[in-house]
């Protein structure tokens, strides 16, 4: 690794030497109105495959660009990626060399760093124009699309927003008659469901997971009006955040409403326990769950909720919190600022927004429409507490440092799992994880305001 | 056959020959390269040393062009471009036009020794490496050994003995993360004797579990360098030994092993190398963020150069990290001489 990282960078910056030369001027004509004339032209797409419906994209890859073909004349060239760590290197290869797809996916916690590239377009009016333009979209959809409302990069694409399930059997047992709207009152919710004699317990959550243990901090921290980046400092030393980290290690060392095992799941696992009915809740989830319980024990038994608003130790929502339900999450589709064929690439954009293609997209895949109006038409019992949760999302800190602030929020719970399995994390330990993060972070969050 | 150019070789050999090989009939056999040197003492030594140094003169070096130039290529250039984006401020801000990216001179390296955890790194990879080498050694030799006389189901067990190697790194961390979960296959097996092991993927266990899986996964590739070494043992010498009455270990100790030292010697230094570069076990083992304690080189590499986009700091931390690694490395090949095409190793 050693050789290869030095050497294999090197290699793309190569090769990106000898690619600038035969790049040339890009242009790119054709009007606002009007089809686009693709004729003989081809498009390259780069979206992420769906290992669970690999079939299913397949045929929509062809159902999509069969349709594209009828409206511009053009082909479509779909590549797809199987992990953000190969988009990441495909992304960092054409930025470098100005070479590579015209139109890409991204998920939205990626959006900053990619904006910070400065290797995609930023949307004009005319362009929002030649994808439908900006009112098509759920407007909550567009909060993570660039810094601000006059530079956008991302264009919404689907929502995925975070949710809870909580199994009705179960909390009707235990004499809970709707579920819980703070994040005490679930702690409270989760004892009462939690039954070590049969195995059940209150909370199926991974503390292994990759991503879900900074999204419950985020959560807690935002809704507590800590929005963790403050314009050029970072607030992780913030005592919200470590209320925040208190409420999530407690429900497994002191309140003891998720299973021990837990300390070694991913989301997959905690889903697993939830399917098998051995769990009240199911945190952190979203409609892509839906397949997975409708196959299973618990099937026709469970409901979808949105997580708590109200942050640890509050009674009722605090100023803007009752819109922080869940982080603004989904696929944003950004165009390379180095295509040739970026009115096509919008012509491809303005196609997959659509109202019924967004519609046949999430009865295909279980993904919530970027489109309002057919956001709004959703309205199956399953589906109406998420798509009212997609327009109560709020997105994450617009900076290129955001990654690196992720990383240094997830190293804290990573670091504390011994300790977690021991039973307690002791309130030391915790203020030093959180100072170590806080440093890390702020030396990346200086670096962005550069 | 017998060409002008090859006059003067016959006659030089010719009478050498006989002395020193009496069954060749040596006047019409060409001589083969090698067997001149040995020969010389008894024919004349002058024409011998002269063809030598003819030979070494007229040898066709151009031919290695194309071989040099794609060494240049694929290692110097890179190399070289790695050691130049170590001194600019490389990051996802400037990725684009990273040629005109600030340059900063030693900043990189400064942080990469002083403010980055890559000293630690180091310790752990080299260290890791280390024991999963030194345990690995004898179990290789000794499973080489075993199976080194024939016996019914030779071929069945040496071929089980090769499934961690042939197995890709990613299958093996996949199906050892699956058995270490809390709660899980190793838990409840330990369990059952009444032994609770804790954590194994994480806390300052980690580091004895990528030690374990490495061993488990790279043990064979002892075995085989151990079993080529073995294979070169002439039958007569066992006979020999027999004949002098050595037992067991004696005839291992002093007759076997030293044959092993030059395989072995290149199959610990192939075997470190390959340890301290391994980036798939820790990550699909740990994951990222790693543990502290299994924050190996590679995976400090990787997370600051795809997790925090710090390209030009982390070209400063492998520059480092090579030049730390070189150092022992060099000291290393001159005491073993495996540089050296006289290796006292596979000798008769």
């Amino acid at each position: 690794m050693r050789f290869a990282s030095s050497a294999k960078f090197a290699a793309v910056a190569a090769a990106a030497l000898a690619l600038t030369a035969c790049g040339g001027g890009a242009s790119s004509s054709g009007s606002a109105d009007g089809p686009v004339d693709g004729k003989g032209k081809k498009l390259s797409v780069l979206t992420g495959v769906n290992s669970q419906y690999s079939e299913q994209q397949k045929e929509w890859f062809k159902d999509i660009g069969a349709k594209f073909k009828a409206e511009t004349g053009a082909d479509i060239e779909f590549e797809t990626f199987a992990s953000a760590n190969d988009e990441l290197t495909r992304i960092q290869t054409s930025v470098v060399s100005g070479q590579g797809p015209d139109v890409y996916s991204l998920g939205t916690t990626f959006t900053p760093t990619a904006y910070a590239t400065k290797a995609f377009v930023t949307l004009s009016d005319d362009d929002w124009k030649k994808v439908g333009g900006k009112d098509r979209f759920n407007q909550a959809a567009l909060g993570i699309s660039g810094p601000d409302d006059e530079h956008q990069a991302g264009i919404p694409f689907v929502s995925r927003p975070f949710v809870m399930a909580y199994n009705k059997e179960l909390l009707a047992a235990a004499g809970i008659e709707k579920p819980a709207t703070t994040w005490d009152e679930l702690a409270e919710q989760a004892k009462k469901l939690t039954n070590p004699a049969t195995g059940t317990f209150g909370l199926a959550t991974g503390y292994k997971d990759n991503f879900d243990p900074w999204k419950f901090i985020w959560a807690m921290s935002v809704q507590a009006g800590n929005p963790i980046v403050d314009g050029k400092s970072l607030k992780l030393d913030d005592p919200a955040v470590k209320k925040a980290y208190e409420t999530y290690f407690g429900w497994l060392t002191k309140d003891k409403v998720v299973d021990p095992a837990s300390i070694g799941w991913s989301n997959s696992n905690a889903v697993a326990a939830f399917a098998s009915g051995k769990a009240g809740y199911l945190m952190m989830t979203t409609s892509s769950s839906v397949p997975t319980l409708e196959k299973s024990s618990v099937a026709g038994k469970y409901a979808y909720a949105t997580m708590p608003t109200t942050a640890p130790g509050e009674t009722s929502p605090k100023g803007d919190a009752e819109n922080a339900a869940s982080i603004l999450s989904g696929d944003n589709v950004v165009v390379a600022d180095y295509s040739k064929q970026k009115d096509l690439a919008f012509a491809y954009i303005k196609l997959i927004t659509s109202k019924e293609e967004q519609l046949n997209y999430q009865k295909i895949f279980g993904d919530l429409p970027a489109n309002a109006e057919a956001l709004k038409s959703l309205d199956s019992p399953t589906l109406q507490p998420i798509a009212d949760t997609a327009t109560r999302s709020k997105a994450t800190p617009f900076t290129g440092a955001w990654g690196d602030i992720q990383l240094a929020l997830l190293n804290v719970t990573v670091q504390s799992i011994p300790d977690l399995s021991n039973g307690s994390v002791s309130d030391s330990a915790l203020q030093d994880r959180l100072k170590d993060a806080q440093a890390k972070g702020q030396a990346s969050l200086d670096r962005a305001s550069k | 056959m017998s060409t002008d150019s090859f006059k003067d070789l016959r006659t030089t050999t010719g009478s050498a020959s006989g002395s020193s090989k009496p069954a060749t009939p040596a006047p019409t056999a060409r001589p083969r390269k090698g067997e001149v040197p040995r020969a010389a003492p008894g024919g004349s030594q002058p024409p011998g040393a002269r063809r030598k140094g003819l030979s070494e003169r007229n040898r066709p070096l151009w031919m290695l062009i194309p071989g040099g130039l794609l060494m240049v290529v694929i290692i110097v250039v890179p190399l070289l471009l790695g050691i130049y984006m170590a001194g600019l401020d490389l990051d996802q801000y400037t990725l684009r036009r990273w040629v005109s990216a600030p340059f900063i001179g030693v900043d990189n390296f400064v942080e990469a020794l002083v403010s980055s955890p890559l000293l630690r790194s180091v310790w752990l990879s080299v260290s890791y490496s280390l024991i999963a080498m030194v345990v690995t050694l004898p179990l290789g030799i000794a499973a080489a050994v075993a199976t080194q006389n024939a016996f019914k189901g030779r071929a069945l067990i040496r071929s089980v003995f090769l499934i961690p190697y042939v197995l890709p790194s990613f299958v093996v961390a996949t199906v050892w993360r699956t058995m270490f979960q809390p709660n899980g296959v190793v838990d409840s097996a330990l369990g059952t004797i009444g032994i609770d092991a804790g954590l194994w993927l994480n806390g300052p266990q980690t580091y004895w579990t990528l030690i374990l899986v490495q061993i488990w996964a790279s043990w064979p590739f002892i075995y085989l360098l151990a079993l080529s070494g073995l294979q070169s043992v002439d039958h007569e010498v066992h006979e020999a030994s027999a004949l002098d009455g050595a037992l067991w270990w004696n005839k291992l100790r002093y007759v076997v092993f030293p044959y092993l030292k030059g395989p072995l010697s290149l199959a610990f230094l192939i075997g470190m190398l390959h340890h301290i570069n391994n980036f798939t076990l820790p990550f699909v083992l740990f994951g990222v963020p790693a543990p502290a304690d299994v924050e190996v080189l590679p995976i400090l590499t990787y997370v600051t150069s795809f997790q925090s986009f710090r390209f030009g700091l982390s070209a400063a931390m492998a520059f480092v990290s090579l030049v730390l690694i070189a150092i022992p490395l060099f000291v290393y090949l001159r005491a073993v001489k495996l540089d050296d095409a006289e290796t006292p190793g596979g000798k008769k």
